[in-house]
């Protein structure tokens, strides 16, 4: 079908919100008064660029085009339309399109009524009616009329069930509003995070947030380890006058700056590692008891188990959210309808914007015009090459693993000053530093054709160095732990000297990284740029430093508390450093796909942490002199005695129990969820490959209709030459009008089509 | 925004929270910023017909600073405003930053984002819409050419009936495939 490259049409909106549409060739005019409602009597409203417009077709053919059925929707949406939406799963109707409703009363009440006449209306609560005026795109004041009206009208059919109903449904609204007010002014940071969106976009804002929610996560593991471990035990302290816990000495340490840094000395007798614990039972009044053992293991459990639920949850909206898989070829449609980030502010950003924008238009333009299509043997060097460079990189991974096994080792036996303990984290530190420094080296090498392959690779590689160095890590401290009198406070005190490492680097690399380089750059060196905030890097750390959190708390109770300072530390550091030294990047950052990225690794890393933690918990055998389990065989000893003590008292559970248990209906829980998982994602498939089927068909469909609108164009100059002709004259061939239908059924078919219309009368068009 | 002066009253604040995403603490928010903007146009006192009929003129709420570098702005200011001039009332403000604001849903900001794109109205995105917003989006530095090109394959890429022409359904098909248009669709205030 031919078609005009260049956009033709013309129209001439007149006063009256009307517009003409001249045909040059049968000088007729057409009138299409199509007001879509912004108001009576808005001046140059909605031009109908018809297919019929677009060809330079005739009038008869639009005014047909107007009747299509497809096109009478959007008509009955300009006055008064409905779309019947699922809402919530049920079946609500929903005002929706892009089609802005009339104003004025009779459009309200028009609305209005629709709402009520509707016959689900009765059992409609308040939230889903409100929902519904959320919903609608249309003023303001219009929706507040309509609710008036609404509500006016409900009130009035009421019985008194239903009044009951509807109390109860606006006592639910307004508790519902009441806490998103509590929520909203508990809301932390918020001028911080518009100040960074209006300078950097929603990128580097995307980094800070993620900061801000594993500061809402820390909290109620901190509170659920202060009220039930910490502030129990400081209360038998308080009250028996005992120090409990161990001692290596019997003299009391007194508190030097140093302890802070490196956690030994005054700190080894508090209650910031597990050392320190009883293992009594406290008597709290008369028959209440309050057993330390149980409340220390199953606080561990319960925020575990929180933190599953929290991590599980949000990885799944996430995902449903941004990561909805479509056929992803939609690169130019992305750029113009997603390119502008509506939250940027300032002026610099702006411009920067515009020009990233620029630069990939041109770039996906060039690339466009001189496709690379590499020879084979290019691709057969450059796999050998990827197969060397990942050959590299594990035995990198392996080296790092042994270094940090060797130091440990060593560093066990000596006593120096300060690098004793120290020599382990600054190791770890260095190698997380710098290794990733060298992946990048080999990406290079590496040659990824995408930017966004090679910043995946990236990732994945830095995060599993990270969690190689940790497995080895937590391997050699439960391995050696019977060489120690009390392994456990050891390993919260290596723990939490990681911590405290991780943090003075962080500060230093911002303040090197940043500040200098900003510095050099205004005044020393011209050349150098001002330094871009690197996302992804500082959101790894951030992701690094939470899984030692998980890691550690179970020996060093109160390390969730030190967290929780280290990053409110760290968001005002950033924050200050990012707007004074750094410049908003020129490429962009997908921020809902990385989301959902760094959750699954967040993810992957809790769970690390929790099997890591159950290894100890399970198999390793706790220390004699101190912490809440001393004595026994292993951690998990009480909730198996425990289990048996149930088992004496109601011998029906030890039937569920041990049905629970057993391997085989393990095997069949395990089964039936990989079966699960199997369908669901066969449906998906299935609906991926659906959906293509349907465009397709979509796309033929639009094609029927072109070619058939065609045939009816022809007929209808038939009709009209024949008309200007007597009447009397045969009725012409249509082939010869016909230019671009060539295939014989075509004409076969217009033949037919021409003859039916000149014996039904051209009345009937 | 005084304790003495109430601006809304409780059924006004009522009905916003159940037309807009806001709670009551967002709306006086909202208006402590909309009155900024102009503070000897509009009164302390909202209590009557004051959020309808005082209109602000267009080029005081393009210069906020949340619209003041966006290429949109214009037509964004006509989308929200009652009459389509840009001169918006207190109610299409807070409509306006309803829809942009982070509760609002997918579909209520794909339906709007659609208008704004619309340029001249007509509930199409035909090419010369398609090439405004290009334009505005890389402030004229593409050649006429190719920004013709690029709009051949937004229409190729998203135009599934073979019109020349994005309807709202094209539109919105598309969108829903965009993981970013949730984030970037989103002003605070």
């Amino acid at each position: 079908m031919s078609r005009d490259s260049a956009y033709i049409y013309d129209d001439v909106p007149n006063q009256m919100g009307e517009y003409q549409y001249e045909n040059q060739r049968s000088g007729q005019q057409y009138e299409m008064s199509d007001m879509a409602s912004k108001g009576d009597g808005k001046v140059g409203l909605t031009r109908r660029k018809t297919w019929a417009a677009h060809n330079g077709a005739d009038l008869e053919t639009a005014r047909l085009l107007e009747n299509l059925p497809s096109r009478q929707l959007e008509n009955l949406t300009n006055t008064l339309g409905r779309d019947t939406v699922r809402l919530n799963h049920r079946r609500l109707k929903s005002f929706h399109g892009p089609f802005q409703h009339g104003d004025g009363e009779e459009t309200s009440t028009e609305i209005a009524n629709m709402v009520t006449n509707d016959p689900d209306f009765d059992d409609r609560t308040e939230d889903e009616i409100h929902t519904l005026l959320k919903g609608m795109t249309t003023t303001l004041s219009s929706k507040r009329a309509i609710r008036r009206k609404v509500s006016s009208k409900r009130k009035r059919q009421l019985g008194w069930f239903t009044r009951v109903k509807y109390n109860i449904g606006m006592s639910w609204q307004h508790f519902k509003y009441s806490i998103a007010e509590v929520m909203y002014s508990l809301e932390l940071w918020k001028s911080h995070l518009k100040l960074i969106e209006g300078h950097f976009g929603t990128g580097v804002t995307s980094y800070f947030l993620f900061l801000k929610w594993l500061f809402l996560i820390n909290i109620p593991v901190f509170l659920l380890t202060l009220g039930f471990v910490v502030l129990p035990q400081v209360l038998y302290r308080w009250y028996e006058n005992v120090p409990t816990g161990y001692q290596q000495t019997n003299t009391s340490k007194s508190f030097t700056g140093a302890e802070l840094l490196d956690g030994r000395g005054w700190f080894e007798n508090t209650e910031l590692y597990y050392g320190f614990y009883t293992n009594e039972t406290i008597q709290i009044t008369s028959g209440y008891k309050y057993h330390m053992r149980y409340a220390y293991l199953f606080t561990c459990g319960g925020y575990y188990l929180l933190c599953l639920i929290i991590l599980a949850t949000s990885i799944l909206r996430s995902y449903r959210k941004y990561y909805i898989e479509g056929s992803g070829d939609f690169n130019y449609y992305f750029k113009v309808f997603n390119g502008w980030d509506y939250g940027i502010t300032s002026q610099e950003a702006a411009r920067l914007k515009h020009k990233s924008l620029y630069s990939e238009l041109v770039e996906y333009l060039a690339g466009f015009k001189a496709p690379k299509d590499k020879s084979l043997t290019a691709k057969c060097q450059i796999f050998w090459l990827r197969v060397l460079t990942n050959v590299t990189v594990l035995a990198l991974l392996a080296s790092s693993g042994y270094l940090i096994y060797y130091i440990s080792i060593t560093m066990e036996t000596k006593d120096i000053a300060w690098l004793d303990v120290f020599a382990m984290p600054l190791c770890i530190t260095a190698i997380n530093l710098l290794l990733p420094l060298v992946f990048h080296g080999l990406e290079q090498l590496e040659d990824y054709s995408k930017p966004k392959t090679e910043l995946y690779v990236h990732m994945v590689r830095t995060m599993t160095l990270k969690a190689v160095t940790l497995c080895v890590l937590v391997n050699f401290w439960y391995g050696r732990s019977s060489r120690r009198m009390c392994w456990e406070t050891f390993m919260g005190q290596e723990i939490y000297r990681l911590v405290i490492v991780d943090f003075i680097f962080t500060l230093l690399i911002t303040f090197l990284f940043e500040f200098v380089r900003k510095i050099m750059a205004k005044y020393c060196v011209k050349r150098l740029s001002l330094p871009e905030f690197n996302i992804g890097r500082n959101t790894l750390d951030l992701i690094y430093s939470q899984t030692l959190c998980w890691l550690g708390t179970f020996y060093c109770p109160l390390l969730s508390c030190i967290v929780l300072i280290k990053l409110i530390i760290i968001f005002y550091v950033k924050r200050v450093s990012v707007l004074q030294n750094c410049k908003p990047s020129l490429r962009p950052w997908r921020a809902a796909r990385s989301h959902t990225i760094f959750l699954a690794f967040l993810f992957c890393f809790f769970l690390l942490s929790t099997v890591a933690v159950a290894c100890g918990i399970i198999f390793v055998l706790p220390s004699e002199e101190c912490g809440p389990y001393k004595g026994q065989n292993q951690t998990y000893e009480i909730v198996t005695e425990l289990i048996d003590d149930w088992r004496e008292d109601e011998p029906w559970l030890t039937y569920i129990i041990d049905f629970i248990s057993s391997p085989g209906c393990i095997a069949a829980i395990v089964i039936l969820l990989g079966m699960g998982t199997y369908y669901i994602r066969l449906v998906m498939i299935g609906h991926k490959e659906m959906v293509i089927l349907l465009e397709q068909q979509l796309a033929l469909e639009g094609k029927d209709k072109n070619f058939l609108l065609q045939i009816l164009q022809n007929v209808n100059k038939q009709n009209r030459k024949k008309d200007k002709k007597t009447p009397d004259r045969p009725f012409a061939s249509p082939s010869d009008d016909v230019e671009s239908i060539t295939s014989p059924g075509g004409r076969k078919f217009i033949r037919q089509v021409a003859e039916a219309s000149a014996r039904g009368g051209h009345g009937q068009m | 925004m005084g304790n003495k002066v109430t601006t809304f009253t409780d059924d006004q604040l009522e009905a916003y929270q159940d037309c807009t995403f806001f709670t009551r603490k967002e709306i006086l928010r909202v208006f402590k910023r909309y009155q900024e903007l102009a503070p000897d146009l509009i009164p302390f006192n909202m209590t009557g017909d004051e959020s309808r009929k005082i209109k602000m003129p267009v080029d005081v709420i393009e210069g906020m600073a949340e619209l003041n570098e966006n290429p949109f702005k214009t037509r964004v200011c006509e989308v929200f405003s009652e009459d389509g001039s840009g001169n918006m009332s207190f109610d299409d403000f807070l409509d306006m930053f309803s829809v942009f604001s982070e509760a609002a849903p997918r579909d209520i900001k794909t339906a709007y984002g659609f208008r704004i794109y619309d340029f001249d109205g007509d509930n199409y995105l035909s090419r010369p819409d398609l090439e405004k917003t290009l334009t505005s989006l890389t402030q004229d530095e593409l050649t006429a050419e190719e920004v013709a090109f690029v709009v051949d394959k937004v229409l190729e890429e998203a135009d599934l009936d073979d019109d020349g022409m994005l309807s709202y359904i094209e539109f919105e098909h598309v969108i829903s495939r965009a993981p970013d248009f949730l984030n970037t669709f989103h002003i605070r205030i």
